[in-house]
């Protein structure tokens, strides 16, 4: 009876279940319409496709674009976060700005892009673009929230400016930051990706429009799905952290 | 404006902010909306102005960039062409429907996911990782679901808005004070007059913190679709002029989404505001 209540109230059984459930309607529809690829062709072609070596050049281009676009994202966002949270000047002069570029659709930015960092540097801006606002802003309203008890410990114990960053600054907004990084990894994900689906030469974009195109159904779900179960991987671990670290 | 408050900063040893209240007193006399808007303002009239002069220059020559007076004259323009308000229907249109359907999703999605804890802990995980919508990735099969066409737009924009106000509902509910409950169940409230007289209202700043996001992914939902194949839409249009080479019209519509989009949020920004008067 313990493990059965156990059990219930386990939330990674209940996430499988429902997962299981999904891939039940999933094979149904698959069924009923022709364009749906069922869930065991699309797990062959997931298998077959890692045997391909021009896939996996697109896997690795891909991952790398991602890299990229999450560590710079990451930086950038942080850094920019730090400045406005900190100087009040910044906010003045930056934060309406920032607002207002954080609801744009910076997709439509890619075209001005391309002739900038040509076609291989323009997915990471893209996927940067993407991923440098969740951080930014957490950073920012995280720096604010700051209680001014930590910096007088800080002005007491007579910290440097490193020290201070690090033994007060950064703990005190952990939770805030790892949010942030949590949702630009995604975010990388999809700038550089709907990037690709624009143009480039290599990368799981081009591979998704072109199955897309030749009517590979399969093949496309497929890819879909390991991006998201990439994106879907790392984002849940991050989010254990992040309540393991509250 | 803030000259005289630098020297009283030198004299701790880090760039410390002070206390609250304490900085740019100088300067308290304006409201700080107002000094944001101006400053920029002054921001962008600079941009504008840098921009103009790198391209008259040929300094900005590889970027492809048209002066900006230019694409301010051609946007103009686009106002008189039926073209245009085709594709800006359709793109409204979208926005529109996924705003009214994602937050009634949303907004229902919380309410359940509040009341019967179990379901909300189960969908919790996928949630929490699509919030940041690898959903948009999803849109090749919708075209083969559903067609090309607004329809599949509009249902994945709606479940990307949707997301964030599922969770925000939620959340928002759950933090409710007890007291709150408590006084529903003393005054025997029904269970609609709980929800809608006393619970959401007490978890209304974290539900317009909700809209707020839903309306924007409502708007990058529905444009970065329709950049990626559509029939008709500002997005479509814009990768349509790119692949035809048109870069004078491209840069006018690219300029009518970026202020559609500052519009929305100005506008998302005064309905909090409105929506969540009297409470700070």
């Amino acid at each position: 009876m313990t493990t059965l209540t156990k059990l219930r109230q386990s939330q990674f059984v209940g996430a499988v279940v429902l997962a299981l459930l999904a891939s039940a309607i999933w094979q149904i529809s698959s069924g009923l319409s022709f364009v749906i690829p069922s869930p065991a062709a699309t797990a062959e072609a997931f298998v077959q496709n890692f045997a391909d070596p021009r896939y996996l050049r697109d896997v690795g281009e891909t991952a790398q674009a991602v890299a990229q676009a999450f560590i710079i994202g990451i930086l950038l966002g942080g850094a920019i976060g730090l400045l406005l949270g900190l100087s009040a000047a910044a906010r003045t002069w930056l934060e309406p700005l920032l607002i207002a570029f954080n609801g744009v659709p910076k997709i439509v930015l890619y075209p001005v892009l391309l002739p900038v960092f040509s076609l291989s540097g323009s997915k990471i801006v893209m996927g940067v673009l993407f991923a440098l606002f969740p951080v930014l802003i957490n950073v920012a309203v995280g720096v604010r929230g700051i209680p001014p008890v930590y910096w007088k410990l800080g002005r007491t114990v007579q910290a440097g400016k490193w020290q201070l960053f690090v033994h007060i600054l950064l703990p005190a907004i952990r939770l805030p930051l790892l949010t942030g990084v949590r949702l630009a990894i995604s975010l990388a994900v999809v700038g550089v990706v709907l990037a690709e689906f624009f143009a480039t030469r290599f990368g799981l974009g081009r591979v998704v429009l072109q199955a897309y195109s030749h009517g590979e159904y399969a093949q496309m779900v497929s890819t879909i799905l390991l991006l998201i179960l990439a994106a879907f991987t790392v984002s849940v671990l991050l989010w254990r952290l992040e309540r393991r670290v509250r | 404006m803030a000259v005289g408050i630098e020297p009283s900063q030198q004299a701790p040893p880090k760039r410390l902010p002070p206390p609250r209240g304490a900085r740019w007193r100088a300067a308290q006399r304006v409201p700080q909306g107002v000094r944001s808007a101006a400053a920029s303002a002054v921001l962008l009239a600079v941009l504008f102005v840098l921009v103009q002069i790198g391209v008259a220059s040929g300094a900005l020559r590889q970027t492809g960039l048209p002066l900006p007076t230019e694409v301010v004259g051609s946007t103009l323009g686009l106002l008189g062409t039926g073209g245009f308000w085709s594709d800006f229907g359709r793109t409204c249109l979208e926005i529109g429907a996924s705003i009214v359907a994602g937050c009634a999703l949303g907004l229902g999605a919380g309410i359940v996911f509040w009341k019967l804890p179990l379901l909300g802990r189960v969908f919790e995980p996928y949630l929490v990782s699509f919030y940041a919508v690898p959903l948009v990735l999803f849109y090749p099969m919708m075209i083969v679901l559903v067609g090309i066409n607004a329809g599949s737009i509009i249902i994945l924009s709606s479940i990307m808005a949707a997301i964030p106000l599922a969770l925000n509902t939620r959340t928002g509910l759950q933090g409710i004070r007890p007291v709150h409950l408590k006084l529903a169940r003393t005054l025997q409230c029904n269970a609609r007059q709980t929800l809608f007289g006393i619970a959401i209202p007490a978890a209304a700043p974290m539900i317009v913190a909700g809209l707020r996001l839903a309306v924007v992914y409502a708007l990058i939902g529905s444009i970065a679709m329709e950049f990626t194949t559509a029939q008709n839409g500002l997005g479509y249009r814009i990768r349509y002029l790119y692949e035809t080479f048109d870069n004078k019209t491209m840069f006018a519509y690219i300029f009518v989404v970026l202020i559609l989009s500052v519009l929305l949020t100005v506008l998302m920004a005064m309905a909090e505001r409105v929506l969540l008067r009297g409470r700070r």
